[in-house]
């Protein structure tokens, strides 16, 4: 089971490496789907560097394992 | 032991006689006929609109003779990531907006100061205060204001680095630990401020003197903002009093002092005065940082997650590198098998951030040495224990950037072990921290876009048998002109005195990139050993049929003596071999020409210097007050040159990266820095330097000169790391923001007691 | 309004005239052309500009050119008998005391004065005597080691 970046396809092994993949690149893309399921882009970068446990990544990633697992 | 007859010998440095007798000039003593003098107008607001700027009355006053604005410019932006344009942000004289406090709007020239000064207080500028922002955190946000159009969430440039699968790495660690740090700022404080003097002649051709660390960028971006082609701007750096890496972007002096000049075709100098070099030059990044590392329990290294945001204040200069080179070097110097870094640098309305010696490392060797100790202590391991377990080796393979060669780190961390045991058990409330750190000789990503090769030198044989060396290296007090002269007088087998440099003159001297990145010695010294390696051969080529040598090959010249290799006794003068070779050619003087470029290296760096540095301080318990008593370290730079000049290098170091884990610090309040005098900008002073050691340990670089590599900027690494790693030993807290002041130290220690 | 100034540099006598709010500094570097003298600051805090007066270091930027009047005034180009260096020049040079040399000339005239007033100066008292003086570059401890090497004898004065 893996996840596939729904902007430039990078896959990803999981939920969570995903979500901080699609928060690093941070190009208008990406931040596009992010703010499309309801984020602010900005708090979740913000997050990471305020709380311990990758806090902003989780409620992404649990989205992404949602809406963006494949076969592979 | 080695055969040089130059290299690794005390030598006085070649700029020295000059300067310890106050002739040497360094363009703040520059005087030319008829010259004029130029201030500065800048922003009072930390973001606004101009609406108007009406300099008709300071135009009026008796005595200036020329005013300019924005307006007077091409509109051009500069940068010095010349290869991105969307990096090339600073138009230095701003036409529509400001966005810091200290941004330039106007420039004059008078007949003198007092004059120029009065003009600045006499042009009416109208500004429309705009919504700031000076925190990154909140620059990001999707309702900050925006600083720079079509930046959204001011995000100016961010950066990733991965290798490895660090998720599943991180699953595997028996122990992980998660901390978050912050990195202030620190001024330059080069003795010698900012300072240009730009001459427009009726010829159509520019000279500007500078104190610069690259008189090549200067030309070139120079070239770009006032539309001259490179070939007719000379640009010459005469002495120059310190750089630190606050002068090699095109300045404010020079480029007001250059449109001043082009405009009444007179020289126009202008000096900044020491309270706009503290608001309005660059300085070092300050950023916040997370890092998440993992280990096994016998302290093996699995993984590591490093994430940086910075505050890059209103440009972006070589902003850029630094976010790239903190990912970079966060990891070093250990062999991570997998390691990810996410750096994002924001656009803020402060002074903008950049360059400074170290270049985005000494940040992250703070943090990543003081994390390094929490994790060893929480396994139990002994601080140099668990770098030697990890530590880089040589010919390690940095995954997808990087080879290192040559590296001794494993033999420094022994000799400072052996320094540990000698001082054995310390007195109550005194400890000593430790921190390993690498740098490297020069970058090789070619992100100026310029044609010309990295380095290159030019030597010239004269008849009586004095050499002259041409280089674009730039002596800014850390000693090329020395080093270099060093390694021509080595390769040509001719005495120091033999030599007579001219360098940094972009009239004269073929390009160098300039004094930045650790690169002179390595870059330019490869440069400089080609050319005198050619003229050489020259020579060699007259002796070779009097000797009855097979080939020029089985010939050398060493202290002015030219001779068979096998049989040194058999030779002759070299002043000889000069006359002859010169009168055999012509009369033509021999010329060498050498050049560097770094191919097949990785992106980073042709080689890396390492080291381990040892702080040891006394702090008293009841105010948090402590003192700097020893910084020891032991380093390793490849073939020592100069070993005068490595012994200042690494004092310098001390006190300047000491300084940044002390006590220098750059407060804001509303994007204006609260401390803008020498009065107030604490640092180190002659009491408070701490008593300094040097253990030399030797190594052998095969992409240097000689096997040489760096040894200027590394050195700035290690001393604010290893100084929170002493503060804990000495009274068990931690201080994981800079600069640890006594009042941090304190709090903790009152935090400790409940 | 110009002023006369009447007083010795570096052992040659000058008359000049100028106007009262002028700094020794500016006298120096500006009037005489002797821009050894440096300026690191505006303030009175760098001590870049430290000369002698009748003997004693001062900041030529906080004291004004007619305070001179009659004075001795010492600076770095003073220093050195023609082409011959004198001891603490010659140690700067082989102790590599200096890199940019920015502050050398004020950190030669602050030990100079240290020197005169304490021949055999001990550690502490060299960091004392040099403690007004910034110096970005060295870190300040070759300085140290090149003025104990001169307190130590290692240098001889050149012969006159
Ligand atoms: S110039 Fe700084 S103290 Fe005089
Ligand atoms: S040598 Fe550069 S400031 Fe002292
Ligand atoms: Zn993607």
């Amino acid at each position: 089971m893996v996840y596939q970046c729904p902007v430039c396809k990078k896959i990803s092994s999981a939920g969570l490496d995903l979500a901080r993949h699609m928060i690093g690149r941070g190009d208008k893309e990406h931040r596009d789907w992010i703010s499309s399921r309801g984020f602010k882009y900005s708090e979740l970068l913000a997050l990471q560097f305020k709380s311990f446990g990758g806090e902003g990544y989780k409620a992404l990633a649990e989205v992404l394992e949602k809406e963006t697992r494949v076969e592979g | 032991m080695s055969t040089y007859s130059v290299i690794g010998k005390r030598v006085r440095r070649v700029d020295g006689p000059d300067k310890v007798s106050g002739r040497a000039k360094y363009t703040f003593d520059l005087v030319l006929p008829e010259m004029l003098y130029g201030k500065i107008l800048r922003s009072p607001h930390p973001h606004a609109r101009i609406l108007s700027i009406d300099t008709s009355k300071a135009e009026k006053l008796i005595g200036v003779k020329a005013v300019v604005t924005g307006k007077d410019t091409l509109g051009r932006k500069n940068g010095i990531w010349r290869r991105f344009p969307e990096l090339c942000d600073e138009e230095i004289l701003c036409r529509t907006k400001v966005r810091y406090i200290g941004d330039p709007v106007a420039a004059v020239a008078a007949v003198d100061e007092d004059t120029a000064e009065e003009a600045l207080d006499l042009i009416d500028v109208e500004y429309e205060p705009l919504p700031a922002v000076f925190d990154p955190l909140e620059a990001i946000k999707e309702d900050a204001p925006q600083i720079h159009e079509g930046v959204e969430l001011n995000i100016n440039v961010t950066r990733h680095i991965e290798w490895g699968d660090v998720d599943e790495a991180f699953k595997k660690c028996d122990y992980v630990r998660e901390d978050q740090f912050k990195c202030s700022s620190q001024a330059h404080m080069a003795m010698e401020t900012h300072c240009a003097v730009a001459s427009f002649g009726l010829d159509g051709k520019l000279t500007v003197w500078t104190s610069t660390q690259s008189s090549y960028y200067v030309q070139r971006l120079l070239a770009d903002m006032v539309g001259l082609r490179e070939g007719d701007i000379r640009v010459i750096k005469p002495a120059t009093g310190g750089g630190f890496g606050g002068k090699f972007e095109l300045d404010s002096p020079q480029f007001c002092a250059s449109v001043l000049s082009m405009k009444v075709c007179k020289p126009v100098k202008i000096v900044l005065q020491r309270e706009e070099e503290f608001t309005a030059s660059k300085r070092r990044t300050p950023m916040y940082c997370y890092s998440r590392l993992g280990a096994k329990k016998d302290g093996t290294l699995l993984a590591k997650e490093i994430r940086v945001i910075t505050e890059g204040g209103a440009y972006t200069g070589m902003g850029a590198t630094c976010l790239y080179l903190t990912g970079f070097f966060s990891s070093f110097p250990y062999r991570y098998p997998s390691y990810r870094y996410d750096g994002y640098r924001v656009y803020t309305n402060t002074a903008p951030t950049s360059a400074m010696r170290g270049f985005g490392a000494p940040q992250s060797t703070f943090v990543s040495e003081g994390q390094l100790d929490m994790l060893a202590a929480d396994l139990g391991i002994d601080p140099v224990q668990i770098r030697r377990l990890n530590g880089m080796v040589p010919n390690h393979e940095v995954p997808g950037q990087a080879t290192v060669q040559s590296c001794g780190l494993p033999e420094c961390l022994d000799s400072i072990d052996q320094h540990l045991r000698q001082r054995g058990k310390l007195p109550p409330d005194h400890g000593i921290g430790i921190a390993a750190y690498g740098f490297m000789s020069g970058g090789i990503f070619n992100w100026f876009d310029t044609p010309y090769a990295f380095s290159a030198a030019i030597v010239r044989v004269n008849i009586d048998g004095k050499v002259d060396l041409f280089t674009g290296a730039c002596d800014i007090g850390q000693g090329s002109d020395t080093t270099l002269s060093m390694i021509c007088a080595e390769e040509l087998g001719v005495a120091l005195e033999d030599i007579r440099i001219h360098a940094a003159d972009t009239g004269i001297c073929p390009v160098d990139l300039g004094a930045w990145g650790s690169r002179q010695t390595l870059m330019t010294g490869n440069a400089v050993k080609m050319a005198a390696a050619d003229a050489k051969r020259q020579l060699l080529e007259f002796a070779a049929a009097k000797l009855g040598a097979n080939i020029v090959y089985d010939l050398d010249i060493k202290d002015r003596h030219v001779h068979l290799v096998d049989r040194p006794e058999k030779g002759f003068s070299y002043y000889d071999i000069v006359k002859q070779a010169i009168r055999g050619k012509d009369g033509e003087a021999i010329i060498g020409r050498g050049h560097y470029t770094p191919h097949r290296k990785g992106m980073v760096s042709p080689a890396y210097s390492f080291g381990v540095q040892a702080v040891e301080v006394a702090v008293d318990r009841e105010t948090g007050r402590y003192k700097l008593l020893n910084v020891t370290t032991a380093h390793e730079s490849g073939t020592v040159i100069n070993p005068v000049g490595i012994e200042g290098q690494l004092e310098g170091a001390i006190m300047m990266a000491g300084g940044y884990g002390f006590c220098e610090d750059q407060p804001m309040d509303d994007g204006r820095i609260l401390n803008p005098s020498i009065a107030e900008y604490k640092l180190i002073r002659s009491l408070d330097m701490p008593e300094t050691k040097i253990l030399e340990i030797d190594t052998y670089e095969p992409e240097g000169p000689f096997g040489a590599k760096e040894a200027g900027e590394g050195l700035t690494n290690p001393t604010a790391a290893a100084l929170g790693n002493a503060i804990h030993k000495a009274v068990g807290v931690r201080i994981n923001s800079l600069p640890i002041t006594p009042e941090k130290v304190f709090r903790a220690l009152q935090d400790q007691k409940q | 309004m110009k002023h006369e100034l009447k007083f010795t540099v570096n052992g040659h006598p000058y008359e000049l005239h100028i106007r009262p709010k002028t700094l020794l500094v500016q006298v120096l570097r500006d009037h005489l052309g002797l821009t050894g003298t440096k300026r690191g600051c505006s303030c009175s805090s760098c001590a870049a500009c430290t000369v002698l007066l009748n003997g004693m270091a001062v900041k030529s930027c906080s004291v004004l050119a007619l305070q001179a009047e009659g004075a001795e005034v010492l600076t770095v180009e003073g220093l050195a008998r023609g082409p011959e260096l004198n001891p603490l020049q010659q140690a700067f040079l082989d102790h590599g005391a200096f890199q940019c040399g920015f502050c050398t000339p004020g950190m030669l005239m602050a030990a100079t004065a240290l020197l005169r007033e304490t021949p055999k100066p001990n550690k502490d008292q060299i960091r004392e005597g040099i403690d007004a003086n910034i110096c970005r570059c060295t870190g300040y401890n070759s300085i140290i080691r090149a003025v104990t090497a001169v307190a130590n004898g290692e240098y001889q004065e050149a012969a006159k």
